[in-house]
Order: C-alpha cells, then sequence, then structure tokens
C-alpha cells in the first residue's frame, strides 16, 4: 500500500529529481526496522500535535478541586494517569497539550535552520572566490559564539516569547549545515555531469536548480530532521531557563515549573514525564539522522559534529 | 613558510581576531534596547539618581570614547565594574569561573579519555554483535537534554537513594566554608566531593558519545588502510599493533577535544541552575537579566578567547602530534 503511493508520487513527479532522491532514500531508510520504530515515534508525536488537545481529560490549565480543595501534587492515580502539580493541574492533559508547541517549535527552527543553511552552503559552494571566503568567515563568527548565552542575548533583544526563543534558535543553528553542505557542493561541482552541462551553456541558476539541490536533497532532509531535534532540544533548554512565554504549556515549560516549584525530587510524575518526551523526541531525529548514514555511507560524524 | 614563521603568523591573527571580537561585542551590547539605567528607572529610582549614575559611569560619553577607555583600561587589566553589584568585573568572576573550570575540565576529560577507549573498542570489533549494540547506551545518555539527565540523576540518587545533596557546592555543615580559612580549604572535604558527584556524572554522561562515535569510525578507517595492512602482515606484535593504531585513529577525537570543552562551557547554564552550581554560567544569565553589560561583555569576550586560542593551540599542536600535516601548503 506505502509502496504503491510512493510510486504513485514517482510518476507523478517523475521528472522531479530533488522529489525522486528524496523519497528513494526515504523509502530505503524504512526498510530497517529500527528507524520504522524512530519514525513511527516521530508521526505519533506529530499526531499528537494535531490531536492532543483534543484527547486531554482535562483542560490545560484547569485547577481540580477534590472536595472542595485543590488537589495538589497527587501522586498517579486512575482519574489522573501522572498525577497532579502543585496547583492542582492534570500532568497528563498537560503533556498532551504540550506536544503541539514541541513540534511548531521543530518544524519551524527545522525550517528555518536548513533554508538559511542550504542557501549559505550552496552560494559559497558553488559560486566561490570572495562571495565563500565571506560567507564561511560569518560562519566561523556564528561558531564562535557560546550558543545557550548568546541566545538568551538575543531573545532578550527581541523580547521574551515563543516565537522568538524559536527564531533565534534558526538564526544561529544554520552553522553546521552551511558548511557541511559547502563541502557537498564543492566535491558536486567538480562531477563531469555539471562541466557537461556548463558546456551545453546552462545559466548557474539552472546548474544549481537542477543538478546540484536533487544531489544535496537526501542530505538536506537529514539536516532538516537533525534540525527538528535540535531546535526542540535548545527551545526546550531556553524554556528552562524562563527565556520563553511561560504561558504556552510546551514540554519545557512543565519542567521549569516543576523546578521552581521545588518538588522536582519528590514529584517525579511531575518533572520526568515531559523531560522524557523531549528526550525521546530529539532522540528520534538524531537517530533517523544516522540510519541516513547506513544508507549513505557518509556525512554522518561530520554531520554530527557540526550541526551542534 | 617555516614552522616560526607560521607560528608567527598565526599569533599575530590571533590577537587580531580577538581584538575583532572584543570590538564587536563591545558595540553589539550597546546596540541592544534596555540599558542598566533603564531597569534602575523601572525599579522605581528617580531620573536624577539615573542621571547621576549615567554620568558617573561615564554613559554619557560619546561612544568612541567609551569604546577607547574600555579599551585601555581592560590592557591593563581592569574589565571595569559589575553595575549591580558595585564590585571589579574580575573579582566578581575569577571564583565563578573556577568553580566552572572546576566541574568542566575534569569531567569532559574523563568522558573524553571513556569515549575513546570505548570508541576504539567497538572500532576493533567491527561487525560483531558488541558493535552493532555497544553504542547505544552512549547515544541515548549523549541526547538527552542535560537538564533531563540531571534530573533523573536527582530523582534517583538524591530523592530515592538519599546519597548525595540535591544542589549546592558546599553543605551548612561543610567546617571550612568561612573567610577565616584559605579560599581552597573547603574544596577538600568529602562535603564538596559528594556535592560534584551529580554535575560531574551529568556532563561525563553527554559528552562520552561524541568520542566514541568518532573514534568508532576512525579505528574502522585506519584498520582498512593499507600501511596497517603491511603492520598486520609483518606480524607486528599485537600491542605494537595498537600503539600504531591509536595514534592514527585519535587525531580527529583530539580536533573534537577543545570544541567540546567551549561547546560546554555554553550549555553549562543548565547544569549549574539545576545544581545551583555557583558557576559562570548562570552568573552569565542573571547579568545578561539584569543588563550588567560589563561584566556579560567580559565573559562573552574570555569565552570567544577560550575558543580562538584553543583553535590556534590545536594548530600548533597538530604539526606535532601528525607529522603528515605540512604548514608549507597553507
Amino acid at each position: 500500500m506505502v509502496k504503491n503511493n510512493l510510486s504513485l508520487m514517482d510518476n507523478r513527479f517523475a521528472n522531479n529529481y530533488v522529489v525522486r532522491n528524496v523519497v528513494g532514500s526515504l523509502r530505503l531508510m524504512l526498510e530497517d526496522k529500527a528507524t520504522m520504530v524512530y519514525f513511527s515515534y516521530l508521526v505519533f508525536v506529530l499526531f499528537l500535535g494535531a490531536f492532543g488537545p483534543m484527547l486531554a481529560p482535562y483542560p490545560y490549565d484547569e485547577t481540580l478541586y477534590v472536595n472542595g480543595e485543590i488537589l495538589r501534587s497527587a501522586p498517579p492515580s486512575l482519574a489522573h494517569p501522572l498525577g497532579t502539580n502543585n496547583i492542582g493541574q492534570d500532568i497528563f492533559s498537560r503533556l498532551l497539550y504540550g506536544a503541539r508547541p514541541t513540534m511548531i517549535t521543530g518544524l519551524l527552527g527545522g525550517s528555518m535552520i536548513i533554508s538559511i543553511g542550504m542557501t549559505v552552503g550552496v552560494t559559497a559552494g558553488y559560486v566561490g572566490g570572495r562571495v565563500d571566503n565571506t560567507l564561511m568567515r560569518i560562519t566561523d563568527v556564528v561558531y564562535g559564539v557560546p550558543l545557550i548565552p548568546f541566545a538568551i542575548v538575543l531573545v532578550s533583544l527581541f523580547g521574551i516569547g515563543f516565537v522568538q526563543s524559536i527564531v533565534v534558535i534558526g538564526l544561529l543553528l544554520w552553522r553546521g549545515n552551511a558548511r557541511v553542505l559547502r563541502s557537498q557542493v564543492l566535491q558536486i561541482r567538480e562531477r563531469p555531469f555539471i562541466l557537461a552541462s556548463k558546456a551545453a551553456g546552462a545559466s548557474r541558476t539552472r546548474i544549481v536548480f537542477k543538478h546540484v539541490l536533487p544531489n544535496i536533497a537526501p542530505m538536506a532532509v537529514l539536516f532538516f530532521s537533525l534540525g527538528i531535534g535540535f531546535s526542540i532540544l535548545i527551545q526546550a533548554t531556553l524554556a528552562f531557563l524562563g527565556v520563553t512565554s511561560p504561558f504556552i504549556p510546551s514540554w519545557g515549560v512543565m519542567v521549569r515549573s516543576a523546578y521552581n516549584s521545588g518538588l522536582m525530587s519528590q514529584a517525579w510524575w511531575w518533572s520526568l514525564p515531559p523531560g522524557l518526551m523531549i528526550a525521546f523526541t530529539v532522540l528520534a531525529t538524531f537517530m533517523f539522522g544516522r540510519s541516513y548514514e547506513n544508507i549513505a555511507g557518509q556525512g554522518n560524524e561530520e554531520a554530527f559534529v557540526q550541526a551542534g | 613558510m617555516s614552522r616560526v614563521r607560521y607560528v608567527a603568523f598565526r599569533s599575530v591573527q590571533t590577537v587580531v581576531l580577538l581584538f575583532l571580537i572584543l570590538t564587536f561585542l563591545f558595540f553589539f551590547f550597546r546596540m541592544l534596547p534596555g540599558s542598566y539605567a533603564d531597569l534602575m528607572a523601572f525599579q522605581g529610582a528617580n531620573e536624577a539618581t539615573v542621571e547621576a549614575m549615567q554620568e558617573k559611569w561615564g554613559l554619557n560619553d560619546p561612544l568612541y570614547v567609551q569604546y577607547f577607555r574600555y579599551v585601555t583600561n581592560l590592557l591593563t587589566g581592569d574589565a571595569g565594574s559589575s553595575l549591580q553589584f558595585r564590585i571589579p568585573v574580575w573579582d566578581f568572576v575569577k571564583m565563578k569561573i573556577f568553580n566552572s573550570l572546576l566541574l568542566v575540565g575534569p569531567a569532559i576529560t574523563v568522558g573524553y579519555i571513556f569515549g575513546t577507549l570505548i570508541g576504539g573498542f567497538l572500532g576493533n570489533r567491527r561487525g560483531s554483535k558488541e558493535e552493532k549494540y555497544g553504542l547505544i547506551p552512549l547515544i541515548l545518555t549523549g541526547s538527552f537534554p542535560s537538564f533531563v539527565t540531571a534530573i533523573m540523576f536527582i530523582i534517583v540518587f538524591a530523592g530515592w537513594l538519599n546519597l548525595v545533596p540535591t544542589s549546592g557546592m558546599f553543605g551548612f555543615s561543610n567546617p571550612y566554608n568561612s573567610s577565616e580559612f584559605a579560599w581552597w580549604r573547603p574544596y577538600l572535604t568529602k562535603d564538596f566531593a559528594i556535592h560534584y558527584a551529580l554535575p560531574f556524572l551529568t556532563i561525563v554522561a553527554r559528552y562520552t558519545y561524541l568520542p566514541a562515535l568518532v573514534m568508532r569510525t576512525n579505528v574502522v578507517e585506519v584498520l582498512g588502510q593499507d600501511f596497517f595492512y603491511y603492520h598486520r602482515m609483518t606480524g607486528l606484535p599485537g600491542e605494537q599493533q595498537l600503539k600504531r593504531l591509536m595514534n592514527h585513529a585519535i587525531l580527529p577525537v583530539v580536533t573534537l577535544y577543545p570544541i567540546s570543552m567551549t561547546r560546554a562551557i555554553g550549555g553549562l547554564v543548565v547544569i549549574e541552575m539545576v545544581f545551583n552550581w555557583p558557576g559562570i554560567g548562570y552568573a552569565l544569565v542573571q547579568a545578561v537579566f539584569a543588563r550588567d553589560f560589563p561584566v556579560v561583555q567580559f565573559v562573552f569576550f574570555l569565552v570567544a578567547t577560550f575558543v580562538v586560542v584553543g583553535n590556534f593551540a590545536v594548530d600548533i599542536l597538530y604539526g606535532y602530534i601528525d607529522p603528515r600535516v605540512s604548514v608549507d601548503n597553507n
């Protein structure tokens, strides 16, 4: 069934190499059972992001009462599978609501990272010369800044908020993508088919879009996946430090309020589940990236080193 | 280019780069909206007081005058005063930097030693079960956000097992934690050691993964190279083979070490916050929130210096540990 769908897509986009290469490598990756698990987990979190609030038994900000008293820090029970927090909110519901901001963070941050990184990397790699030098020195400077403290400075520049914290992540984390994609493009542009197409009189734009991009597309998908992971990770860290809107119930904000309440080690049902959800989501994107290495046999270590 | 000339060239380059970073930081922080004076006014200080303070601190002078004053003062070792605490920046940050380095230095080093050993071991057994599954626990600990690892450690070791305290650097009962004793005396107690254990473990857990991953790949790569095949053919003893293998495979790990170090300093903020460790990361965040620019600027400059000098040192050292790298083609 899945195969049929994919081949349908193949037919429809028969002339689009970008789609063909990406779909082809995805299909290869999903043949591996472990990869299927990570992929399913990511789909599951996406599903939670879309429908979680509808599944939640209570509104995330409703204070629950039992016999007229606020149900503070109750341990897990049947009515509240993950207990309640110190102001009587159901943690399971908050966890379900929290999937949406987390997925938005990942997708928005990941797309920002890959679009800036790919633009800089491909431009630097293909155009070369002075442009390459300038862009790479800028990348070096971005590498030199300590990530979290600088993100905090930038967030306080833009004003503390949910979207701001994501934009800042996008503005800082593209550096690794740019470096690795540049080195990829440097290799690709020396290949004979580029020369052939130059000889045939193709313009630079045409070569980049028709020949270079399709060849780095699978790697871009890998970076998108890693970018989702890193965005979620850094945003959760910023949320934990208090540099995001506390009114959007993301998982990072949940961990922060557990920490702030001073009940972190007693109320494990409060601090652990959101933390673990963040950790597993990040892990799934990373492992998904790793399985790319297994089929492509390249780029992985460098990607991991550079991506952070 | 001879090596001496290369070192000289790179030294000059490093100094120029540091100066550029300093300039950038100075103007960048002046460009940010919001100042300490705004914050004072917000907290209810009247306009005349704020104005007097601005004048006293020289914040009303033109920017280039302030810049010139800052650079000349810094060259004489004076980084200005913290606006929040009214003490010289250096006095404010020195013990905090020490506390942070005390945490990061040993932890990263231990993580790298473990990681290199594990990676080398796994790479040697390419294709075996251990090689296939051995990295999984490391990937787990390596990709967990450090605050999640920290919280898990706290819940298990401090909450359930009650072995160590949840946070802080010294307990109230530490008899040496007063000004009667030398500053280093409280660090040499069991009290410090048990406070040190959890943050240390958290960092080790986070930073074992990268060297292990890189080392494994390198070992596999070197094992496939011709010169190694030659060593095997000539019947070189096992330890000698291992030595030659390690000499080659360890090189990329060495370059990664300072990178991890600087990255850990950046990421230390979170660990310091969870464990309430009086380090520089958390102080930096507080200073950013308080718009205490002399402190922020100085700490950023220190971190940048660390990165730049670290890269410089690796570039220079690389020629010694890997004779194949020559400075000629540079």
